[in-house]
């Protein structure tokens, strides 16, 4: 009997053991912090940039377990304060449970269940951490700040799958679920009647895919990425507006090289939009936009951009008909957007980074109407200025 | 593959008194030999580790964190160096074939957006080689010469 009380405590304690050494082990917790100064020659970016903005502050904390070597746990909380587009309220970025059904050197697939981040394009999915993007910014003809949270993530199921072999890897993810739109949407499609009350909502379920070739090395990457969305608004009581429905495919071809002292990277948005029965200066429209994209590595911590972005109605390039249907209401100039950005990246060391960085504008498409609701007082021309401190464990 | 980086550090032996003679010996020593003498980066892993030899491609794997279970079941265990040691540098191009920067935004994707973890770091190569021979399904690299019976040096092919 004593023996077995001995060989009972010392299973107990094998078992502490192995709880330690085995299930908590492998529990990780990253986050990052950082913070903007943002001047502006005119026009409200980001909060009150014409006279210095600093309200750009993104703080995320993360944590991941592997429960067994195919189910992987994970979440982060975000605070995103980003002008009067976010007031900094903590919100779940992602929480999923990722799942490995079968796994070997010649290929990969699982499914990933919860709140997913949307895998469009090179950057969506980590769109909010500093130091995996190039600039201060991401490129806003592609990843409108405006309406960021139409791409943001899902909450639903992602399949994925990757295939590997002497060729490189082949590797796709295809989903869907509940969108997380919020009321930036309003403002964006709705720019002549956001005073109402009213809410945008999701009607069916979004649905999400992506395919992405990488030679072994990755120095070529390619990828097509998609998603598409149906938005029904939800007129408030006493609104004139009618419960209508705003139907989009957002559709982003990606190009990256990667060298060992440089990166292009080139981007291009296909995004045909149709609004029924709601009030638009136009009831269909096919947006088109692209970025091209340079980073030099003066040295390993030091890293130079220059970047290109454009975007358009090819329908209505110089924004003139938008305009006359608005009865100048909307100026010309709110239709498009080019912009060239230049800056520079100093990896102080593995936590801290510092940027700076330089915007000439043309065009102010890529504004939030709830940031400048005067239209009459926007600016054409403009510059920004900004530079940003980041941390990271 | 980056020879400049390999023939560097034998400066370093040069007493702080020794005379001109003996440093143009050495300085000698160095260029004449400095090409020869490269400190081949070795992968390592625990000895519980089913295979021999390795091919590129799977090494990578490892490293990018995309290969959760060796054949074997055991879980993959990887070790790295900080992002700016040599040996993380030197490994990375010339055994994995990959960019040091490349490496970091992989694992930075992964942890950002939860679709993966980021590699456990260790400061020196003696630590490197005591937490892999202490990890089954460890795996890792050195400069040189991982004299530990708990480790082995797979080959890459």
């Amino acid at each position: 009997m004593h023996r077995l009380l001995v060989a009972f405590f010392l299973m107990l304690g094998g078992f502490d053991a192995w709880a330690e050494d085995s299930f908590w082990d492998g529990l990780q917790v990253h986050g990052f912090a950082s913070q903007a100064v943002i001047k502006t020659s005119d026009n409200r970016f980001f909060g009150d940039s014409p006279d210095t903005s600093f309200a750009f502050t993104e703080i995320g904390i993360n944590a991941s377990l592997p429960v067994s070597p195919q189910i992987l746990l994970a979440g982060q909380l975000l605070s995103r304060r980003a002008g009067d587009l976010y007031d900094g309220a903590p919100a779940l970025d992602y929480g999923l449970a990722d799942l490995t059904f079968a796994s070997s050197v010649e290929q990969r697939w699982g499914v990933r269940l919860g709140r997913i981040k949307n895998p469009l394009g090179l950057y969506n999915e980590t769109r909010d951490v500093p130091f995996t993007h190039p600039g201060i910014f991401l490129p806003q003809v592609v990843y409108f700040d405006k309406i960021r949270n139409q791409l943001l993530s899902t909450d639903g199921l992602m399949l994925y799958g990757e295939w590997r072999g002497d060729q490189g890897a082949i590797s796709f993810t295809a989903g869907g679920g509940q969108s997380v739109v919020d009321e930036n949407a309003k403002w964006t499609y709705l720019p002549l009647s956001y005073r109402f009350e009213g809410e945008f909502k999701q009607k069916d379920p979004a649905a999400l895919f992506s395919l992405w070739y990488a030679t072994p090395n990755e120095r070529f990457k390619f990828g097509l990425s998609g998603m598409a969305l149906e938005l029904q608004l939800h007129p408030g009581p006493g609104s004139p507006l009618n419960a209508g429905t705003v139907e989009l495919f957002y559709g982003i071809a990606s190009l990256q090289y990667n060298a060992e002292d440089w990166t292009l990277s080139a981007e291009y948005v296909y995004e045909p939009i149709e609004w029924r029965n709601i009030l638009f200066p136009y009831t269909k429209a096919t947006v088109e936009s692209y970025y091209l994209q340079g980073t030099y590595r003066l040295r390993p911590e030091l890293e130079a951009l220059l970047r290109y972005e454009a975007y358009a109605n090819p329908d209505d390039r110089d924004g003139t008909k938008t305009s006359a249907i608005t009865g100048g209401l909307i100026p010309p100039f709110n239709t498009f957007s080019k912009i060239w950005t230049t800056g520079l990246r100093w990896d102080i060391n593995q936590q801290w980074m510092m940027r700076a960085e330089y915007q000439r504008h043309h065009g102010t498409f890529i504004l939030s109407a709830r940031e400048n609701p005067d239209f009459s007082e926007l600016q054409e021309d403009w510059n920004l200025f900004a530079i940003q401190a980041a941390f990271r464990f | 593959m980056d020879r400049r980086l390999n023939s560097v550090p034998t400066v370093n032996f040069a007493p702080a008194r020794t005379g001109r003679f003996l440093r143009r010996l050495l300085m000698g020593w160095v260029l004449a030999c400095g090409p020869f003498t490269l400190a081949a980066q070795e992968l390592i892993v625990n000895e519980a580790a089913p295979q021999q030899s390795m091919s590129r491609n799977e090494a990578r794997l490892c490293f990018t964190m995309r290969l959760p279970t060796w054949e074997n079941r055991i879980p993959v265990k990887v070790f790295v160096l900080p992002d700016d040691h040599p040996v993380h540098r030197q490994f990375t191009k010339s055994i994995l074939g990959l960019f040091p920067y490349q490496l970091r935004q992989v694992w930075d994707r992964q942890i950002f957006s939860g679709t993966g973890q980021a590699p456990i770091t260790v400061a020196t190569e003696q630590e490197m080689i005591e937490r892999v021979a202490t990890t089954p399904g460890g795996i890792g690299y050195v400069g040189s010469g991982a004299n530990h019976p708990q480790v082995r040096v797979l080959e890459v092919r």
